[in-house]
């Protein structure tokens, strides 16, 4: 018989409204019950109110990890991707998310967590700790990312270019990445507008990418930053003409 | 639902019947009058660091918090009581599995929960032989449920924590609730919460005074053998005192068995902390968690009580008996 191996949760330690804003969180069975609800709910909306369409879902990786890396261009975007996903796939699921938007205030922070499952991604002071405790979470709890490459919405709807971020979580491993091209979003909640139109959204998802010898360093991540985001463009071009 | 009760559940007309209420909840709003005071008169004359002063005052703060918590459920009625010590049990429990890692197997964690669930209805209903079915039969449900990912390895750790989780928080606790059964129920949990309470606090008072020699210096360094025989001298009365104005005429009003009550509460409290102190110390813990400020977590607060429901409660009911005369099986009675 072996040793019994007990492991509390990573978070622990940390105060309620510290553990809804760290990376090291993991979610409880009530949370999770309401990430299962959030994300049906989701998908209901989705399918009722943008006729979403997903093409090659059965490109989904059968379970983590594996990061998502879509355009962005509206905040309808992690929700839509986080529609996409299976029930199976949602318990791991982590969407990645500008803390100062969604983790600013107690209140936006809590159903940020307990809602979506998001994880922060503070802009303007992220530093390689913060990708580096992403990259050990994504391996370790065989996690699944939506994270956004462009590091902010498009104000146009145009893609802009991918950041580094990216490489620096998948880099010399074999997680693999998951291109995917949104359509529809952008016209359906604009950044300037508060209220969704019911514009039909596509969502376009590409064969997994992997980057097991491609060093971690800047030349690596640049390489995978201008991969990803070469097959992403491809997919929204498909997207919007699906 | 017979009038009986309906006022036994949500009667709080009654809630200052027993002079024993009375005075526990009269000495408990005195402490927290006091209190304030005690602390600034202490900090200024040990000079204490504004960090030191902010932990006092937190934990007096939480202090106010957890009398609530404890102390308008048992006044307002038998209905709210079961429903905080369900409350107290979940809250406990997740912080259980969260230390042990046990949340991470989602079904005999659902399969702990519906057991509480359980447990709070047979208290509820006061349906006794339920109450005492619950726990087999959810030790082998969590035995089945341990079986579901196919996974050999790590059963028997899987369904160790979940039958000891549930044991413990599901069980054991679940016997405060069923306490609210008796027509007379709030003196009795009002003097078991405070007896419980002021143990700790006599054990630590003691200890500093009286205590040289440790304990069990390798699962709590601070506890001495004269802080634990204080404690016992100190509860032991007090406990003995107010069970006798509650259980007044019956098997259990003689000297030497509330006496036994006394002993049973400070002895079992003091084992219900050690028992906490070394699943912390297993894991390499300080606290269960950071869910009450100045004091840790739910279960660093009511560990002590936890093995105490239910020693006390099959004590009382050996010489007297819970909730003898009050209707059983209030919703589940009814016949279709």
């Amino acid at each position: 018989m072996e040793p019994w191996n007990l492991q509390p949760a990573h978070d622990t330690g940390l105060t309620p409204s510290e553990r809804f804003r760290s990376v090291r969180r993991e979610s409880g069975l009530l949370e999770s019950l309401a990430h299962q609800v959030c994300f049906s709910l989701l998908r209901s909306y989705f399918a009722i109110g943008h006729r979403l369409t997903i093409v090659g879902r059965e490109k989904l990786p059968p379970h983590g990890p594996f990061v998502l890396a879509a355009n962005h261009c509206s905040h309808l975007d992690a929700l839509a991707l986080g529609a996409a996903l299976t029930p199976r796939h949602r318990e791991r699921a982590f969407p990645i998310a500008a803390g100062d938007v969604f983790f600013h205030t107690r209140v936006t922070s809590t159903f940020s967590a307990i809602m979506l499952n998001a994880l922060p991604m503070w802009r303007k002071n992220c530093g390689p700790h913060a990708l580096a405790d992403l990259r050990r979470k994504l391996q370790e709890e065989r996690a699944i990312f939506i994270i956004f490459p462009e590091g902010g919405r498009s104000r146009n709807g145009s893609m802009m270019p991918f950041k580094h971020g990216l490489g620096m979580l998948v880099a010399e491993t074999n997680v693999p990445v998951v291109p995917c091209g949104l359509g529809g979003t952008f016209e359906a909640l604009p950044p300037e507008r508060n209220i969704p139109r019911p514009v039909a959204i596509t969502l376009a998802i590409g064969d997994p990418l992997q980057f097991p010898s491609t060093a971690n360093d800047r030349t690596g991540w640049s390489q995978i930053a201008k991969s990803v985001e070469s097959r992403v463009r491809d997919l929204v071009g498909q997207s919007r003409t699906a | 639902m017979s009038e009986i009760t309906r006022e036994r559940l949500f009667g709080f007309r009654h809630a200052f019947d027993d002079p024993v209420t009375v005075v526990l909840t009269l000495t408990a709003l005195a402490l927290f009058l006091l209190a304030p005071v005690l602390i600034l008169v202490a900090t200024r004359a040990a000079n204490s660091t504004s960090d030191k002063r902010k932990e006092l005052w937190d934990r007096y703060r939480s202090w106010i918090w957890l009398a609530l918590f404890i102390l308008v459920p048992v006044l307002a009625g038998a209905f709210w009581t079961i429903l905080a010590v369900a409350t107290l049990s979940f809250l406990c429990y997740r912080e259980y599995a969260r230390i042990t890692g046990l949340f991470r197997e989602r079904t005999i964690s659902l399969i702990v929960v519906i057991g509480i669930l359980f447990i709070a209805f047979a208290a509820l209903d006061n349906w006794y032989r339920l109450f005492v079915a619950l726990f087999p039969l959810t030790v082998a449900l969590i035995a089945i449920g341990g079986l579901i990912p196919d996974q050999p390895k790590g059963y028997i750790q899987r369904v160790g924590l979940g039958v000891l989780g549930f044991a413990l928080f599901g069980s054991a606790l679940g016997n405060l609730g069923y306490m609210a059964n008796d027509w007379n129920y709030r003196p009795i949990l009002l003097l078991i919460v405070f007896a419980v309470e002021l143990n700790d606090i006599f054990a630590y008072i003691c200890g500093h005074l009286f205590g040289h020699r440790k304990f069990v210096p390798n699962t709590s360094p601070n506890k001495t053998v004269g802080g634990a025989f204080g404690a016992i001298a100190l509860t032991t009365p007090l406990v003995a005192v107010g069970a006798h104005f509650i259980w007044s005429g019956t098997a259990l009003d003689t000297p030497v068995r509330l006496l036994g009550l006394g002993i049973i509460v400070s002895i079992v409290g003091q084992f219900g902390d050690l028992m906490l102190s070394s699943i912390k110390r297993d894991l390499g813990l300080k606290d269960t968690s950071k869910l009450i400020p100045g004091h840790g977590g739910i279960l660093d607060r009511f560990d002590s009580l936890i093995l105490v429901a239910p020693a006390v409660f099959h004590y009382v009911n050996y010489f007297v008996g819970f909730a003898v005369g009050q209707p059983q099986q209030i919703f589940s009675g009814w016949q279709i």
